[in-house]
């Protein structure tokens, strides 16, 4: 089959939906890949490194023809209107929020799979560009906020004052926060963030930030891995640490995304207002009409000395690599299509992903899909469960102990004095390895092995002291005795002194 | 000839001089600094004790004979320890101590047909079961060491050898040679003992046969040092039937560091010592419970990006198992360090307690390979770091990272401590194929969000590497 790749037509869109790396990938999968002359300039991959992969470039109508089509952004309407009979879509669909988009397309025998309908399970991964493209922005909101900051985001003492490390206050930890959380970190500022979902804290403060919490209990988790809409008493909680907290901070981004909704409004005018002139607001939310009141898309307001970007073009802002991301994310989603590495589509609609992904199946509208189970909530109260204890345990009873003495007892009561004497010896040798052997090194197990061997052939003085005897049968078993016991001597203490002569540090 | 130079007042003096000289060469491995001037001491030891012996009262002829054979056995002992590969330690340890079995059956069977002093009453039958036991303790581990130098050295099958009724069959065994041990110590002559003391050599060498051949190839860490327990053993119960306390004293350190051995062995595997010895993996829960929940894909990398994920990770931690020591994987593992320490990025090794076929057998190998040991680390030191790591490479180990042992009660290995790899960044599972480890449980860690697999061969992929 052939795919085919058009240079995409939404506005300021600079990204690319395949990269010559992944294209031999897809070849090895048995497709032909065509595509767009010029296709991959605003994101710096040329039309020669597409043709070394092994693409062929060719014109657009041509390529309109090929039996796979991959884009990122949604199709414009006129682009529906070439998709032809059979043909199968790959792109960004938004399915929920573009309803008329969807009825267009189920048509003439036409496949699509929306990127952003991936299921959240672990297995998706690989094939989730929502999360790729947000991991992506939150980085850039960074970059775009530090640029518009007008101080540095990390402290330093230099002779001609001090400079205070800036603050951030990053709002829901998803993907793009908790990467807009690392670069934050990584850039010098001190980072805090705020999240429904209380099971992320870990993850925020493995990055850096600090977690934030409100004293009131309920959990934002739900079941498709996303937060969900909150209670009235947590939200009011909430906005009230997010006004203490506008006192204070400096930069202030939002990722608040809650799916086929309108985002939620958490920073609101009169929270601005407490903010010191100079600081910069990132709302990642824009696209869904923004978590920040006064935030404009694709604009930088100014309010009071506040900036306000509402960029949501985030993931653009970065063409090489968000292209690269996507077009790997596009090559598992085709491996996992083309099981039979044969160059033909199969969508297997038993499969959970290719199932959740596809949204028109042959013209009919398959959106949206049957709930799955998602792995992300079992997967965290998997963690609750506490970690199986070792069932060795010191059983603190007396009773062995009162056995032994009674023992011991009885030894005393029948046994003479002489073996008393040694068994005295016995006894309080075997303490004393026990309380040697115990510090020694575990990585030395194995010398101690070869050490305790070699001394254990101690036992050649039990056999010399016989082999003075007259009597033959002796003379030649105490003789092997010897014999065999040297070996283990010279053999043992030779081995050790090599193996200790290789520990090195 | 009679070389009587020191009495035997002197011969004790220089006895507790070399039992101290033992004590401190146990007492210097507890560092791998004092380690080497430990041997040095031990081999001090060893020598005093003999010469004090052979210069004693107790030794008056054929000096020649004994000289000659002490080089002999020295000569092909030295042999031995130059020939051996580093690989190879848990079959020359296992050798050595069937070595040491079968002197205390000698030393055993000269002193009961022909005793030094002549015993009556209770002295004489304290005596008799001092050579009766320690004849059947040397025996068993002569046996027993044999069978498992035949199973580390690949001979006989690694797989535990299941018999019917098989603990049966060791009590009837036991209850036998108890039988034989009452006639043993009952009869008046010496004549009437040999019947008795041939049945027990036979059936505790089937008895140690069977004790080490029922026991599967990932409990061999388990049976070596409790070889080496009972050859200390045998050699403090001949102390006893020879009256010599430095016997009894340097029997009794051996037998205790084995024992102490084992038990660190069997608590890194979460399992009674009476379960490791009664049978291997699998053998006393056959119906796991195997959860056949879907348990999603792997996800297999390329040499291209195992470099590139290497090149990306500042501190990598590297999981030997096994699988390194059969791949011999270890010299080029230490290349990579060097290329990787130029490159600024820190790597440390885990090795888990029971990892390879013996105690300590990762350090050896590693420390063979010249990897400085101050970057090698024990399991318990590492586990709660794992988030600042941020790639584990795991080369030739299953089990040992398997984390249904925590999360699944009822897995086989379920309980045993494990390196935790899989709360670190990435996991590349370096391995032949999706085979089980020696427990035979699927390991979920394969099928982690953040594990992938490089499949082939440990050496070919790391040398590729390079």
């Amino acid at each position: 089959m052939d795919i085919g790749i058009l240079k995409e037509s939404a506005r300021q869109e600079r990204r690319v939906a395949i990269t010559p790396n992944v294209i031999s990938k897809i070849r090895k999968l048995g497709y032909n890949v065509l595509v767009e002359q010029g296709l991959g300039l605003n994101a710096n991959f040329f039309d020669s490194e597409y043709v070394e992969a092994g693409a062929v470039i060719s014109d657009t109508s041509n390529i309109w023809s090929c039996d796979v089509i991959l884009k990122i952004n949604k199709p414009h309407e006129d682009e529906v209107d070439k998709l032809s009979k059979n043909q199968t879509l790959i792109s960004f669909f938004s399915p929920s929020t573009h309803p008329d988009l969807l009825k267009k397309c189920a048509k003439d025998n036409i496949n699509v799979l929306s990127m952003d309908s991936v299921p959240r399970i672990s297995r998706a991964q690989k094939m989730d560009a929502l999360s790729s493209m947000a991991n992506i922005a939150g980085s850039r909101a960074v970059i775009e906020a530090a640029y518009t900051f007008g101080r540095f985001f990390g402290g330093q003492i230099t002779a001609a004052g001090k400079i205070p490390p800036a603050k951030v206050l990053i709002i829901g930890a998803g993907v793009a926060g908790l990467s807009a959380i690392g670069t934050a970190s990584s850039l010098g500022a001190i980072v805090r963030a705020f999240d429904t979902r209380p099971e992320v804290k870990e993850q925020v403060e493995s990055l850096g930030g600090q977690f934030l919490t409100v004293s009131l209990d309920e959990d934002g988790s739900s079941t498709d891995g996303y937060a969900k809409v909150m209670s009235k008493e947590f939200i009011d909680a909430e906005m009230s640490l997010f006004k203490e907290q506008c006192k204070d901070v400096d930069i202030i981004i939002t990722t608040a995304l809650i799916p086929g909704k309108e985002a939620p409004k958490l920073i609101t005018k009169e929270m601005i207002d407490l903010m010191k002139p100079g600081s910069v607001i990132v709302d990642l939310a824009s696209q869904q009409g923004g978590n920040c009141e006064l935030c404009n898309r694709d604009e930088i307001t100014e309010y009071n000395g506040v900036k306000i970007i509402g960029y949501t073009d985030l993931p653009s802002r970065l063409p090489s690599q968000s292209s690269e991301l996507y077009a790997n994310n596009l090559y598992h989603i085709l491996d996992e299509l083309t099981p039979d590495n044969d160059g033909v589509i199969n969508i297997n609609m038993e499969d959970d992903v290719i199932r959740g992904m596809t949204v028109i199946k042959n013209g009919e509208i398959t959106y949206p899909p049957p709930k799955i189970k998602v792995s992300a909530t079992p997967k965290t109260q998997e963690k609750k469960i506490e970690k199986l204890k070792p069932v060795i345990e010191k059983k603190g009873s007396f009773l062995p102990g009162f056995i032994a003495i009674f023992l011991l007892f009885l030894v005393g009561v029948f046994a003479p004095e002489s073996f008393m004497n040694h068994f005295t010896v016995f006894v309080l040798s075997c303490f004393i390895g026990y309380m040697v052997i115990w510090n020694v090194t575990a990585s030395l197990h194995t010398p101690l092995m070869s050490v305790t061997n070699a001394v254990s052939s101690i036992i050649i003085i039990g056999a010399l002291t016989q082999i003075s005897s007259v009597n033959t049968l002796s003379l030649i078993l105490s003789g092997f005795a010897v014999f065999i016991a040297s070996i283990n001597i010279f053999g043992g203490f030779a081995v050790t002194k090599r193996i200790l002569g290789m520990f090195k540090k | 000839m009679n070389l009587e130079i020191f009495n035997m007042e002197v011969v004790r003096a220089l006895y507790i001089v070399s039992a101290v000289l033992f004590i401190l060469t146990l007492g210097g491995l507890s560092n791998p600094e004092t380690s080497r001037r430990g041997n040095q001491y031990g081999i001090s030891a060893m020598l005093i004790a003999v010469t004090a012996t052979i210069l004693g009262p107790q030794v008056s002829g054929n000096y020649s004979i004994m000289i000659i054979l002490i080089l002999l056995g020295g000569s092909l002992g030295l042999l031995l320890s130059k020939r051996v590969k580093m690989t190879e330690m848990p079959e020359l340890v296992a050798i050595l101590h069937s070595l040491v079995g079968l002197a205390a059956v000698l030393v055993g069977i000269v002193n009961f047909i022909n005793p030094i002093i002549e015993y009556v009453g209770i002295e004489k039958t304290i005596h008799s079961i001092e050579i009766y036991l320690g004849i059947f303790i040397g025996m068993v581990t002569f046996s027993g060491s044999i069978v498992a130098f035949g199973k580390l050295s690949g001979k006989i099958s690694g797989n535990p050898l299941i018999l019917p009724a098989k603990h049966y069959l060791n009590l009837i065994m036991l209850i036998a040679i108890i039988y034989y041990g009452y006639q043993f110590v009952s009869v008046e002559t010496i004549n009437h003992a040999i019947n008795p003391l041939t049945m027990m050599l036979l059936i505790s060498f089937v008895f140690g046969i069977h004790l080490v051949a029922s026991i599967g190839g990932a409990d061999m860490p388990v049976v070596v040092s409790m070889l080496n327990s009972y050859s200390g053993w045998a050699a403090s119960v001949t102390g006893f039937m020879l009256s010599n306390d430095l016997l009894i004293v340097v029997g009794a350190l051996v037998g205790s560091s084995g024992a102490i051995l084992s038990y660190i062995m069997c608590r890194a595997m979460n399992r009674s010592f009476i379960s490791v010895i009664a049978g291997g993996f699998g053998t006393e829960s056959s119906v796991v419970s195997v959860k056949t929940e879907d348990q999603g894909e792997v996800q297999a990398i390329d040499i291209d990006e195992f470099k590139s994920m290497i090149a990306a990770s500042k501190k990598i931690a590297i999981i030997p198992g096994y699988g390194m020591a059969v791949a011999q994987a270890q010299f080029v593992v230490n290349q990579m360090i060097q290329i990787l320490k130029d490159k600024n990025i820190e790597t440390i090794f885990v090795i888990h307690p029971v990892a390879g076929r013996m105690p300590g057998h990762m350090n050896v190998l590693l420390a063979e390979a010249k990897i400085p040991y101050d970057i090698v680390y024990e399991m318990d030191e590492v586990n709660d770091d794992f988030e600042s790591i941020g790639l584990s490479i795991v080369i030739g180990a299953n089990d040992i990272v398997n984390p249904s042992a925590l999360e699944d009660p009822n897995s086989p290995i379920a309980g045993m401590p494990v390196i935790e790899c899989w709360r670190g960044t990435h996991t590349v599972v370096l391995k032949r194929g999706m085979s089980t480890g020696y427990a035979g449980v699927e390991n979920p860690l394969f099928f982690k969000g953040n594990t992938k697999m490089l499949f082939g061969d440990a050496k070919e992929s790391l040398s590729k590497v390079l």
